[in-house]
């Protein structure tokens, strides 16, 4: 059967559960506040004036005794003698950790690394494939693919730290001028690849690049 | 059978007929076939809302046997998949509907073949509200984040509340019952619900038994109409606290509708709210509600009346 408010345990009146903390237990009370003080639209009409002041009277001495701790050991103690509540666990409360705020689902964020100048330099300089190309007059799309391949790179991880769109690095490759980006953006985005491949004298093998693909046109 | 669903509110101009309107709408518009009836006796309003200004048959046809079912008394509205039992040409004695036809009534309630039925009821706490409202254990109450309409609403709940229990006894057993809590809590207590129930308990536990099964099944809804701004949203979440703690009753709070002055207007002019204005806050929370109105399966008991 439903228990009259006045027969509740102090946890039962503030809806808080019995291992409930000083903040809780004072949110809970200033909820009660709300529903039951004399000027609350929620419960306008529902009580008579003494009603009201009798549940008033309950939910601050509920409050006062739970909110002071020896108070609310002695009632707890009374309560688990009358198995209302069970024996608390006397170890001692786990530590909270700091929660992060935002949880955006995406797959973990790890920053690739792999521009590695020093080591990008090393591979260039050993690499006779590299050399090759760079000796040339002509530095085709094909030939900046061949020199990523060579040094292991993806497309993905050069979009990632040119922050230019694949299909865009895909499209410089590929060297066909119908889809090129317009010329003044394509400069930059060559710049950055080359950059990013870890090459030296960008600009020159820009231009280099450059002309040979306004030769397809 | 169909979802019945009760809508009153206590207080009137809390916007029963209104909402009754709006959700029969969106639930007509999600795809249920939907009746909305016009149970707002002698003062009906629910035709005019409805897009039906002249309708050409109505309830009191049925009351006064010039059409013998219920179901021929039906009218077709201007949206598709709604339909109407108006109480525009009432006559003028219906408000005090007596009981065997109040009766014959909600047995044809029952036995209508639509998917979601909606009962606009009128204010106050009269028999008939009550026995309406208790058709079906999925009534929602309107309120006003105002003190007249929360009053009236309390005041609603607990007399569907003392008139279920008043239905399981008979005069001589009630007239005991009231003594009995007269005697045990003081005066004017026979008029608490809560202490009758407390009597019944030590009195008549099998009675009890019964009567706490039902209310316990019941999930009455609230909905919270003409929210402005600075009013307290959690109005509806705390009443319902309140409620399930002191009365014990379930009481789910549905949502808040918000005050909008486009809501006159729309109805002066005579066109549906929710077509002439959309965009509105108002609209996309009738919008909210009419989802939970068409999404809530389950069952569904009809008291009484099969």
């Amino acid at each position: 059967m439903r228990k009259d408010f006045d027969q509740l345990n102090y946890y039962e009146m503030l809806d808080i559960t019995p291992n409930a903390v000083p903040y809780e237990i004072r949110h809970a009370y200033n909820a009660a506040l709300q529903l039951y003080h004399p000027g609350s639209l929620v419960s306008y009409s529902f009580f008579s004036e003494r009603e009201r002041r009798e549940i008033l009277a309950l939910i601050e001495k509920a409050y006062q005794t739970l909110i002071n701790d020896q108070l609310r050991q002695e009632y707890d103690d009374e309560l688990i003698r009358r198995g209302e509540i069970e024996a608390r666990d006397e170890s001692a409360p786990e530590v909270k950790k700091p929660v992060s705020v935002f949880h955006i689902s995406r797959s973990p964020y790890v920053r690739t690394v792999f521009v590695d100048g020093d080591a990008l330099k090393n591979r260039i300089s050993q690499s006779q494939v590299i050399k090759d190309i760079l000796a040339r007059n002509e530095l085709s799309g094909e030939d900046l693919k061949q020199i990523r391949t060579e040094l292991g790179l993806t497309v993905e991880q050069i979009a990632e730290e040119t922050k230019i769109r694949v299909n865009h690095i895909r499209s410089i490759e590929g060297g066909q001028a119908q889809q090129l980006p317009p010329t003044v953006f394509l400069k930059g985005f060559v710049k950055s690849y080359l950059k990013c491949l870890g090459l030296e004298s960008v600009e020159e093998l820009s231009v280099r690049y450059m002309n040979t693909v306004s030769g397809l046109k | 059978m169909a979802h019945v669903w009760p809508i009153g509110g206590g207080k009137g101009g809390s916007g029963k007929s209104f909402i009754t309107s709006s959700l029969g709408r969106l639930s007509a518009e999600l795809g249920k076939k939907t009746l909305i009836i016009d149970l707002d006796l002698g003062a009906a309003n629910l035709h005019t809302l409805a897009g039906v200004p002249d309708p050409e048959k109505g309830f009191s046809d049925f009351i006064r046997k010039k059409i013998p079912l219920l179901e021929d008394t039906v009218v077709t509205t201007p949206c598709a998949n709604l339909f109407l039992i108006s109480g525009a040409h009432d006559n003028f004695d219906i408000a005090n509907l007596p009981y065997e036809q109040k009766l014959k009534t909600l047995r044809a309630i029952a036995k209508l073949d639509f998917d979601r039925i909606l009962l606009d009821l009128g204010a106050g706490t009269s028999f008939n509200t009550l026995d309406f409202f208790l058709i079906s254990q999925n009534g929602i109450f309107i309120t006003t984040p105002e003190p007249t309409s929360v009053e009236n609403v309390y005041r609603l709940i607990r007399s569907i509340y003392f008139r279920r229990i008043r239905y399981c006894f008979n005069v001589t057993d009630f007239n005991e019952l009231e003594v009995e809590a007269e005697r045990q809590f003081g005066d004017g207590s026979f008029n608490k619900p809560d202490n009758l129930m407390k009597v019944i308990a030590r009195t008549n536990p099998k009675k009890y038994a019964q009567l706490n099964n039902e209310f316990s099944a019941f999930r009455f809804k609230l909905i919270i109409n003409q929210v402005r701004k600075h009013d307290n949203a959690a109005l509806g979440l705390q009443m319902s606290r309140m409620i399930e703690k002191h009365l014990g009753l379930n009481l789910e709070f549905l949502g808040n509708v918000a005050y909008d002055e486009h809501v006159h207007d729309a109805i002066c002019q005579q066109v549906s709210f929710l077509e002439r204005y959309p965009y509105t806050k108002t609209a996309s929370d009738l919008h909210e509600l009419g989802k939970q109105i068409v999404e809530s399966a389950g069952e569904q008991l009809t008291l009484r009346y099969l």
